[in-house]
């Protein structure tokens, strides 16, 4: 099985086997035919024109897919969206994404993109707030707002002319994230929503689900006004950090419960198993799982076991079966 | 030495024209982008594929189109004398070149501007046809990468010995001395991407022994078709709606 | 259509490597009976009227291989496992089964169970390969009973008591050969039936034949653990037994260990082993090497020695004992003698021969015990087992050997089949043919099949062919032995302008016919050469090639290859050129036509002009090779005149050679050195050439000896003074020098065809012609390689593709091999034709005639009759006193009377009488005695 490399025991063998059975049929009553690999022929009425998106060429006439995945026809277009593939930004994609390199001006992120994303200085909100023109020491003190292999999520600018992929930063929203998880997943497992950022009460976590497939679990953020004095106390703290005074209040500041640290790592191991099994990653589900996990009693590091993934994929049968029936 | 029985039968027990059992798993490197296990036989190969990623080296950066980097090597324990491999070996150069021209002839290179793909074949068993192997699993990896190309390129290999054309030899058969050809073809185009032998054989033996592997490349071709339907299907019904 | 499940088997081996086979099993292999009705019947054999349908087991075939091979066994299952197995042990009955399997006629069926999903079987734990492959056989045979049903039964046929109880318990019927051939109901075939040895089934069945002799008479031999380990260590050496053709009593190992050949004299040295065993030879102490070989004289005293034809080179030639070594016994022998220990492998194969006279038994009916004597010299007495004494006492038959028993003086083997009559001139001739390995079975419809339609006559096409030139124009003739048919070469010479000559010689273009690959060519490749025996051809190609479409006869449009030189009048080439072309030749002469036309002054006609411009030139170019060092050999050729009815010799004479003959010879020479030249330059690495190796100064010791003795001196160091100081060996007597060629004639080795590739520029040189490199052209309707030439240079010249077989190196050099084979068979078998045909000869007329002595023995001397051009040895004394009266005096060559009355040197010429002699029945040989 794709990906899953656990010893499933005889009957959980059969169990996941029928879970995923039943998968298999609802989907296959929608649209299986749909489905293409590289070099297949797809139909397509001549006669009305046709536009060829992405994942296709044309070949003595002919549409051929160029990539593995499903046929999409919008009016004239016909393209091929596909699974496993790198992220494909759109502008506004809220996505997460790793500094990997501090340049002039801007920091380069790495984003599962086929190249590095770009976040310029100017696209950037100031810790201060105010919007100005960035000076030569705005520049200078870069590696303050952040740093190489800080994880931060940010929105898609767009293309620049040159071809580099831009992004923005203009919320409070948006930011360096801190105490909590990444979690890398295929971007296709993540479905653009008008909501990317989750706030799960219950258990004081964030969730936020970057449409390039990384997934940022941590410590729930208020995002208040003071926020500004709140980045302007944890750039001091990196200071003091950086010089090697750990004082005794900012340890404080950063000691996050065990409790809360707990969940988020069941939400972290719910989105691996969700992932792994290849379902599509939403909050009701993450947090289904995450439910399931602590109403059956199982320790963290049991997630990772077979039993979850069965209990996990028969949950998403049972789930699609009741709503399906409810069409 | 006889490797055709007056039967018809191979050594293992084939006839001269089939292929050996056919394995292919896709997703096998949880790391990479696309990866896959192809089996020939007991030929058993596991290619890797990163990308397209930011160039490394920046100086390689191609403006117009992805730079396609491919690195072959043999397990240690890929034989039946374990001996160490050291990278960089001619052989590893060799075969990484052709893997690398092969697949690079099909990937659409020119829609991955300013990246870089990386194929990493490593060969677990080898019991002869392990460039075929190679070839086969780095075209199952680069679709599972979801990398746009613009044909599936698949291959075989086929030899001649005792005056019979022999398809997808074996070690042994492979080691018998006689011409071992080597085809890729690309089916859907019906084109030849590669076409590899060192021994010398009659021009119209040859062709004999080159359509018979290029048979058996469509035969693969139709396995690994099948193979990534299948494995499309699983994503797709997986995923649910 | 393929069902495959994949197994793994491991072996290991010598390193500890382990391997990993995949081994396929499929459901798409059929029983091969007609009458199924599951399977495909296709390539079916066994038909539903067997009685019973055998599966043999591998020691069955091994053994009993004669009786499997004739027909009256049929129905046969051969299964793949038997097969490996055979394959392994034995690769000539390995070939021999596949002939009968591949046979049409015979109702034999090979069925791969070791790939059948149902009768495949894995071996068991501890369980040893050969228990497994019994078990594989009786699971197939199960099979095959439960695969058919009722409708036949299937009979498993083992000779091992343990499988035959098993299968038996596990339902299948068995039985042992001797059981299933009594029931057959065919006494003759029990001949055939190869005596089980001590350990098999039945030892209680065959009583002990003489229980007197149960003395072991031979040495164990080693086991093989030992003979490894020891070879390893050096203490042992290995290598191919070869025995000595004349004294089967000696035999040499050529071991690569120690380099030189260890001599094995007698034959409890030799250890039961074969000429052409692979053995294990021990070195005997220093001190021992002499007195084995006065064993081995000793021994010697039982055999006698026959007269036989003149050896003409040191291949034919019997191996020369040292004679120093012998008279001086106080000099330390340079060989090692030794003693075999082991066979690493036998080369027994079937012989011919008779058996030696012996009264009838009491009872006609009963199972005899006779000994057969091989023609072959070399091979020893063998013990065999018969219910038709009396019909076999008279007849050449075959036999093949099973065991040689330490306990047994002679090897026991079975009788195969009779050839005829002793004696029969058919029946001898077929003996030569195989002893010779020659066959002379008429063409199969396939290779008749490639000739062109007849009658055939050359076509437009031809002659509208861009790469053929038309050449009718030219005069050209053809100069061969009278009544000579198979005419593959032809002359021209004209005069041109400016003085010079074109001379151009024109071979038969065979390759226009024979096409590589064709049934046709692979014939020819066999047979390699023609066979010229005295009363008949066998020929390489089939007749109507041999005699009409190839021979460049009289008045008739044939293609040809040609060879085209400008000559100056010195006879200097200024320029070669090759070509197809379409020739009509004007005149076919015979060698004595020739002669005469070129001596009559009278005769002025343009063909004669042509040959006497010819012989000049031939002249200078003979003159000028002679210079170079070619070396003017001679060789005691006779030639009969046969009665056209009863074809009995009517006559027996030296082969006289003419300047004719030189002439031809001569532009043979040269067109075989131009071709040579051009396609080694074309083809460095796959040429077929032929060279002649510079013969050792071990080889010319006998001859320098002789020379010496007489007071000659021969210089040997290169070809050139030989030849020189040949030329000057002239003695009181004119056939005192061609005696003298005729001994260094002997000392030769022939010359062999090899691949180019194979050897270095230097190795090609051809001693005898003194060329730096030669090959064969001239005769491609009577010798292959003469046909792979013609390949080779039309494919220099870019008329045709060269043929796959010259870019395999291994397979050219396989195929020079065979040639050199066949060529060498070829002529024993026409030398072993002439001594038949001597005797025949002689029997009726006893004749005195004068004689040459050629060597001096301890008991009398060799002689060598010029006129019939046979050798032969002269009995001073009775074998009982040997030595008493006569002295030999090896310095000086010379054997004397002790009173010195009488002596005889060598080269001396003696009177003698021939007569034809028969000590025993059906024996005749020829006797010399002086007068």
């Amino acid at each position: 099985m794709r990906g899953i490399q656990l010893s499933f025991n005889k009957t959980q063998k059969l169990r996941l086997d029928k879970a995923l059975e039943q998968l298999e049929y609802f989907s296959s009553k929608l649209n299986s035919n749909a489905i293409v690999t590289v070099s297949d022929t797809i139909p397509v009425n001549h006669e009305d024109g046709v536009l060829k998106g992405h994942g296709t060429m044309e070949l003595e006439g002919e549409v051929v897919a160029t990539l593995c995945g499903v046929v999409e026809r919008v009016n004239k277009l016909v393209y091929v969206r596909p699974f496993r593939a790198r992220y494909k930004p759109e502008i506004g994609d809220i996505i997460v994404g790793r500094v990997i390199e501090v340049a002039p001006k801007r920091w380069r992120l790495e984003i599962n993109f086929s190249q590095d994303a770009v976040l310029m200085l100017s696209s950037m909100n100031l810790p201060d707030g105010i919007q100005r023109r960035r000076t030569a020491v705005d520049e200078l003190n870069m590696r303050t707002i952040f740093e190489e292999y800080d994880v931060i999520c940010a929105e898609v600018r767009g293309f620049q002319h040159d071809g580099c992929l831009h992004l923005q930063a203009r919320s409070q929203k948006y930011g360096k994230l801190e105490r909590g998880q990444l979690l890398t997943i295929s971007p296709y497992l993540v479905k653009r929503q008008k909501q990317h950022f989750h706030h799960i009460d219950q258990y004081g976590i964030d969730l936020i689900l970057g449409c390039n497939g990384f997934i940022w679990v941590g410590e729930h953020v208020e995002v208040k006004d003071d926020m500004i004095e709140d980045q302007t106390n944890k750039s001091e703290q990196q200071n003091n950090k950086l010089s090697g005074l750990a004082s005794h209040q900012n340890q404080e500041h950063n000691y996050t419960p065990l409790e809360l640290r707990q969940y988020i790592c069941r939400a972290a191991n719910a989105v691996r198993v969700l992932s792994t099994l290849g379902f599509m990653i939403t909050v009701d589900k993450i947090m289904d799982a995450v439910e399931m996990s602590t109403s059956k009693n199982l320790n963290i590091h049991e997630m990772l076991g077979a039993e979850f993934y069965v209990l996990v994929a028969e949950r998403e049968a049972e789930r699609r079966s009741s709503s399906s029936k409810k069409r | 030495m006889e490797y055709v029985t007056p039967e018809g039968f191979r050594l293992d027990g084939r006839r001269p024209m089939e292929m050996r059992q056919l394995r292919a798993e896709i997703g096998v490197v949880s790391r990479a982008d696309g990866s896959a296990v192809f089996e020939m036989g007991n030929t058993k190969v596991i290619a890797a594929v990163y990308g397209p990623r930011e160039v490394k080296n920046r100086s390689e950066q191609l403006n117009d189109q992805a730079l396609v980097r491919c690195e072959y090597s043999m397990a240690n324990f890929s034989t039946g004398d374990r001996r160490r491999k050291h990278k960089g070996d001619r052989r590893s150069t060799e075969i990484s070149l052709v893997i690398r021209q092969t697949m690079e002839a099909c990937i659409l290179t020119h829609l991955m501007p300013r990246s870089q793909i990386d194929i990493f074949v490593q060969v677990l068993q080898a019991d002869g046809g392990t460039r075929s192997a190679c070839i086969n699993a780095a075209t199952l990896a680069l679709a599972d990468a979801g990398i746009p190309m613009s044909d599936l390129v698949t291959s075989c290999s086929a030899g001649y010995l005792n005056n019979t054309p022999l398809l997808d030899l074996n070690y042994v058969e492979d080691s018998a001395g006689g011409p071992d050809v080597t085809v890729g073809i690309l089916p859907k185009l019906d084109k030849v991407t590669l076409l590899q032998m060192d021994a010398k054989l009659p021009m119209n033996i040859l062709e004999n022994v080159m359509q018979l592997a290029t048979e058996g490349c469509k035969a693969v071709a139709n396995y690994i078709r099948e193979v990534l339907l299948n494995n499309t299907k699983q994503l797709e019904f997986r995923r649910g709606v | 259509m393929l069902q495959s499940k994949s197994f793994v088997r491991k072996t290991k081996q010598g390193k500890v490597v382990k391997v990993v086979r995949e081994h396929y099993l499929r459901d798409d292999i059929y029983c091969g009976a007609t009458f199924c009705k599951v399977c495909d019947v296709s390539g079916a054999r066994l038909t539903p009227d067997a009685s019973n349908i055998i599966v043999v087991d591998t020691n069955v075939v091994l053994h009993q291989i004669d009786l499997l091979e004739n027909p009256a066994i049929d129905y046969v299952v051969v299964l793949s496992v038997v097969l490996d197995e055979v394959k392994n042990k034995n690769i000539s009955v390995y070939n021999r089964l596949r002939a009968i399997c591949s046979n049409s006629l015979r109702k034999f069926f090979v069925f791969s169970n070791e790939y059948h999903k149902d009768t495949y079987v894995k071996a068991l734990a501890g369980e040893t390969p050969n228990d497994r492959n019994d078990r594989a056989i009786r699971v197939a045979a199960q099979w095959y009973q439960n695969h058919l049903g009722s409708s036949s039964c299937v009979l498993l046929i083992t000779n091992d008591r343990e499988n035959k109880r098993k299968a038996i318990d596990e339902g299948i019927s068995a039985e042992t050969v001797e059981s299933y051939v009594k029931s057959l109901g065919k006494p003759e075939l029990l001949d055939l039936v190869v005596q089980p040895q001590s350990g098999d089934v039945n030892m209680e069945e065959v009583e002990d034949l003489r229980p007197s002799k149960r003395k072991v008479i031979y040495i164990e031999h080693k086991p093989m653990s030992e003979i490894t380990s020891g070879l390893l260590r050096g203490i042992l050496h290995q290598g191919k037994l070869r025995v000595n053709r004349y004294n089967p009593f000696e035999a040499y190992v050529g071991s690569e260990s120690i380099g030189d050949e260890i001599v094995i004299y007698g034959r409890s040295n030799m250890n039961r082993a074969f000429d052409g065993d692979i053995v294990a030879v021990e070195i005997l102490p220093r001190e021992q090497w002499q007195e084995e070989k006065s064993l081995a004289i000793a021994e010697e005293e039982d055999e006698e020695e026959d007269v036989h034809l003149a050896p003409s080179s040191a291949d034919d030639a019997p191996r020369v004992i040292d004679a120093k070594q012998g008279s001086e016994g106080n000099t330390v022998p340079a060989r090692p003698s030794g003693r075999v220990v082991g066979v690493i492998k036998r080369n027994w194969h079937s012989y011919c021969g008779s058996l030696d006279p012996m009264p009838m038994p009491a009872g006609n009916a009963g199972v005899a015990h006779a000994l057969f004597v091989s023609k072959d010299r070399r091979i020893p007495k063998i013990r065999i087992q018969t219910r038709q004494l009396g019909n076999l006492l008279d007849k050449r038959i075959i036999v093949s050997v099973d065991s040689w028993d330490c306990v047994s003086r002679y090897p026991s083997g079975h009788y195969v089949r009779t050839i005829g009559e002793i004696g029969d001139k058919e029946t001898e001739t077929e003996v030569v043919l195989i002893e010779n390995d020659i066959d002379a079975r008429p063409f199969t419809s396939q290779v008749l099949a490639c000739l062109p339609p007849l009658p055939w006559s050359v076509s437009s096409e031809d002659l509208a062919n861009p790469i053929r030139q038309d050449l009718r124009h030219l005069r050209v003739f053809s100069v061969d032995p009278p009544g000579c048919k198979d005419i593959d070469d032809a002359l021209h010479c004209t005069a041109l302008p400016n003085g010079n000559f074109e001379v151009g010689v024109h071979i038969a273009d065979v390759t226009n016919f024979v096409y590589p690959g064709t049934p046709l060519d692979d014939e020819a490749s066999q047979r390699g050469t023609s066979v010229y025996l005295v009363d008949r051809r066998i020929d390489m190609l089939p007749k109507p090639l041999t005699e009409d479409i190839c021979s460049l006869r009289n008045e008739v449009e044939r293609l040809a290859f040609s060879v085209i030189w400008e000559m100056t009048p010195e006879a200097d080439i200024i320029s070669t050129r090759f070509t197809k072309s379409v020739i009509k030749s004007s005149a076919a002469l015979s060698y004595v036509e020739a002669q005469a036309r070129m001596d009559d002054s009278r005769l002025m006609d343009p063909v004669t002009a042509d040959l006497r411009n010819m012989n000049t030139l031939a002249k200078i170019m003979r003159h000028r090779r002679i210079d170079r060092g070619a070396l003017t050999l001679a060789s005691a050729e006779v030639k009969f005149q046969i009665d056209t009815e009863t074809h009995d010799p009517l006559d027996i004479g030296m082969y006289q050679i003419r300047e004719a003959n030189q002439m031809v010879e001569e532009f043979m020479l040269a067109a075989n050195i131009s071709v040579g030249e051009q396609i080694l330059k074309h083809f460095p690495l796959c040429s077929l050439l032929r060279r002649h190796p510079s013969p050792t100064k071990e080889m010319l010791e006998p001859l320098l000896r002789t020379a010496a003795a007489i007071g000659i001196d021969l210089d040997v160091t290169s070809s050139k003074t030989l030849a020189d100081s040949l030329d000057q060996a002239v003695g009181d007597d004119p056939y005192f020098n061609k005696l003298i060629r005729i001994l260094t004639t002997r000392c030769m080795t022939q010359a062999v065809y090899f691949c180019s590739g194979d050897l270095t520029p230097p190795e090609f040189h051809h001693y005898g012609l003194a060329a730096a490199l030669y090959t064969h052209f001239t005769s491609p309707i009577r010798r292959y390689a003469d046909v792979i030439v013609h390949r080779l240079l039309a494919a220099s010249l870019g008329i045709n593709k060269l043929p796959d077989i010259f870019q395999d190196g291994t397979r050219l050099t396989s195929i020079a091999d065979n040639l050199n084979y066949r060529h060498r068979n070829a002529q024993m078998a026409s030398r072993a034709s002439v001594e038949l045909h001597t005797l025949i000869y002689f029997k009726k007329r006893p004749t005195d005639t004068e004689a040459r002595i050629v060597k001096i023995r301890s008991n009398g001397f060799i002689v060598f009759v010029p006129k019939y051009g046979i050798e032969g040895p002269v009995y001073l004394t009775t074998r009982a006193d040997k030595g008493g009266e006569w002295i030999v005096d090896e310095h000086q060559q010379k054997v004397k009377k002790t009173d010195g009355s009488v002596s005889y040197s060598v080269l001396q010429t003696v009177k003698i009488h021939m007569e034809v002699v028969e000590p025993q029945p059906n024996r005749p040989k020829l006797q010399l005695t002086v007068i």
